[in-house]
Formats: C-alpha cells, structure tokens, sequence
C-alpha cells in the first residue's frame, strides 16, 4: 500500500508532500475496530439485561423432548420458572384476553384444574396480551381463573411455536413435551391430553406447590 | 492495514455477531391476512371533492373483527391515512359487521368481516393545492381469526395514488 502523504508548505507557499507513517493509520484503524466491538458487547449485555425469559439464545420446542425452560412473572409480580414445575404435570395454555377461542376454552380448563389437581395436574396460562396486569387479572378473576396466569412475552410464545391462540403445549412430569395443540378442540380432546401427561414421566417432586387464581 | 490489524478486524466481527443476532434468531413469518384490492387513481379537483373506495379482501376461511365488534375486549379494525399537507379525506366510514356465532358457543355472537368489505370516504383538496400527483400512504389495522384459532394483531401497510387536477371554472 503507498504511503499516505499529506501536505506541508514549502518556501514560498507552494504546498509540499511530505510522508506519513503508515503505523499511525493502522493504530487508528485497531482503535476503531475496538471502539465498535466495545459499542456492540455494550449493547449486547443490555439486551441480556432487558428481561429475556431465556438464559441463552431463543429456544425451539419439540414433541418429545424437554419443554424449554423460561422465566415469567405471575400478575402479582413473582417471576416463575417452568422448570419449578418438574413433577407436576403441565398444561401450557397460550391465550389472550381478546381470542374468543380462548375464552370458550378457558371454563373447561378451570374445570380440568379442579377435577386433576390432586393428582398433580398444573395449568399455566400465558397471556399473550398487550393489555396491562391489571386488565388481564380483572379478566382472569371474571373467569373465574383457578390456576396460574402469567404475563406472556412474544419470545416465549415463539419458542412455544404459538403463532395464534389457543395454543396449549401438554408437558408430563419429567419436563417431555407430550403434545401440542393449535387452537381450540372439544374439552374431551383437552382431557385426554392431559391424561397422558399426567401418566407419563414418573413421579417426582415439584418444588412450588400448585398455585392457583393468579 | 497490518496483519495484525485484519486479525483483529476479523476477530472484532466474529464477537459482535451474537450482539447482532440478539434474540431475533428466527424470523416471524410475515403472513398477512387482510389485502387491498388495486385502488383506481383518485383525481380530485382543486378545492373540491372525490369519493374514495377501499376494497379489503379478508382471506378465505378467516374473519376479522369490524370497525364496532360486540365487545371492548375485541380488537376493531381501524384505519389510518397519512396526507399530504394539500389533501383531506372526510370521514371514513366502514360497513357493518356481519354477525358470526361459533358452533363451541352458539350464544356468543361476533361482528366481524369476512370476504371483501369496503371502507370509503371523501377526498379533498384545498384551494391552494397546486395540481399533481400524490401518493398518500394508509394503514388498516386488524385481528384475524379462524373458527378456532386467532392471529396477533396486524398492521397492512399500503398506498394509492391522488391526482389533484384544476377545479371547474365557477360562472
């Protein structure tokens, strides 16, 4: 690469060339690099920082395998991690306050909470709603909600493959995804679901009690 | 620029890739539910007046929420239009909901549309508007839904075109 000159002045005003060394350039050029790497680990560990419901990258669930673990807050502000309910069978509902699906389905739901509870059924529901904590609370407490209710973030949602609402993912007691469902069936269909999920995977210990209405 | 200078360059890229990815590993499919027929281009005359007709075509087997659905729950199909500074559009007035009920739950009743509806108003030009076309740019914002199943809200952006031409001469 030539020499990058810039200009001086001679005697008598006429502008000179004179060398310039090329390692200062090259110094400048590292410097910059390190700047923008800086700049994009800076921006990187805010976004880590900004409330990811993943410890690492986004995801993907699949039928038979381990449900991805997540972190949500319930509407009164506890954060919750799927994995908390590792021995419970788990029906994870995705919904919104505004899918009337959803809310067909929902008294059957709190039904099926009821009915399987003791033996070790857990409904979670995720609302992926825009709406604030208090207009999904108002809704749920409506319903006559008995069972979990978490705020939804679309991250969760898309590792959940929920692309719509209804979505309810059946998970058994070991964490392995049984089924997944998109959209609304017949309450006999949601029974047998949660049937196998509460036969599969064996008996271990949850270590959050079933928690109920909110 | 050195070796070690490219090293470092190389080096400096490979780390910022996950800052750069973030979460966004996958995109969301960008399926739109809602389109807009072609719209005619709209000549409106200086100082005056000219209807304006949107023709939405909802998908098959869908539904959307109308502008008034039955509850505040439901998202209404709304619509926005960006004008230019010499343009107006009087008000927009959509059709009325068709009333859906589901076969899970004959007792709730929706308003929604379904197939093609048509949202229309009045296109005004001031009468300083200078002659010319325009494009004015819009948005319908919907929630759509199947007999089982509903969509997150969706913006569909579009466009049309305006001409302003020079208003009859008044006797």
């Amino acid at each position: 690469m030539p020499e990058v000159l810039d200009q001086g002045t001679q005697p008598g005003g006429a502008p000179a060339l004179q060398p310039q060394p090329s390692g200062k350039r090259n110094a400048l050029v590292v410097l910059v690099v390190i700047a923008v790497v800086a700049l994009m680990l800076w921006v990187g560990v805010r976004q880590s920082r900004s409330g990811s419901p993943f410890a690492g990258a986004t995801p993907i669930m699949e039928v038979g395998k381990t449900a991805p673990d997540f972190a949500l807050s319930t509407l009164d502000g506890q954060t919750v991690h799927l994995s908390d309910y590792r021995g419970k069978a788990v029906v994870l509902n995705f919904w919104a306050t505004w899918c009337d699906p959803c809310k067909i389905e929902m008294p059957w739901l709190v039904d099926l909470q009821k009915q399987y509870g003791p033996q070790g059924l857990q409904v979670v529901g995720v609302a992926m709603d825009d709406s604030g904590r208090d207009a999904i609370q108002k809704f749920a407490h409506e319903m006559g909600v008995n069972y979990v209710v978490l705020q939804g973030k679309n991250a969760v949602g898309d590792a959940y493959g929920a692309t719509g609402y209804p979505t309810t993912v059946y998970i058994d007691r070991s964490g392995k995804v049984v089924n997944k469902i998109l959209g609304l069936v017949s309450k006999s269909e949601i029974e047998d679901n949660i049937k196998q999920s509460l036969a599969g995977g064996g008996s271990q210990t949850a270590s959050v009690p079933a928690a109920g209405g909110k | 620029m050195t070796r070690l200078g490219w090293k470092l360059a190389a080096a400096a890229l490979l780390l910022a890739l996950p800052a750069l990815a973030g979460d966004d590993l996958q995109e969301r499919p960008k399926t739109s539910f809602v389109t807009l027929a072609p719209v005619e281009m709209v000549q409106v005359p200086v100082g005056g007046t000219a209807p304006l007709r949107l023709r939405f075509v909802v998908g098959s087997g869908l539904h959307i929420n109308s502008h008034k659905p039955n509850s505040d729950l439901q998202i209404p199909t709304t619509l926005k239009l960006n004008l230019p500074t010499d343009l107006g559009v009087g008000r927009v007035e959509f059709p009325a909901g068709q009333d859906l009920t589901f076969g899970f739950a004959p007792d709730v009743k929706l308003s929604v549309y379904s197939g093609e509806f048509t949202v229309t108003g009045k296109m005004s030009a001031v009468r300083t508007a200078a002659p010319g076309n325009f494009t004015v740019h819009g948005t319908l914002r919907y929630q759509a839904c199947d007999d089982k199943l509903c969509y997150p809200p969706k913006d569909l952006d579009f466009a049309f075109n305006v001409k302003v031409v020079k208003g009859a001469r008044r006797r």
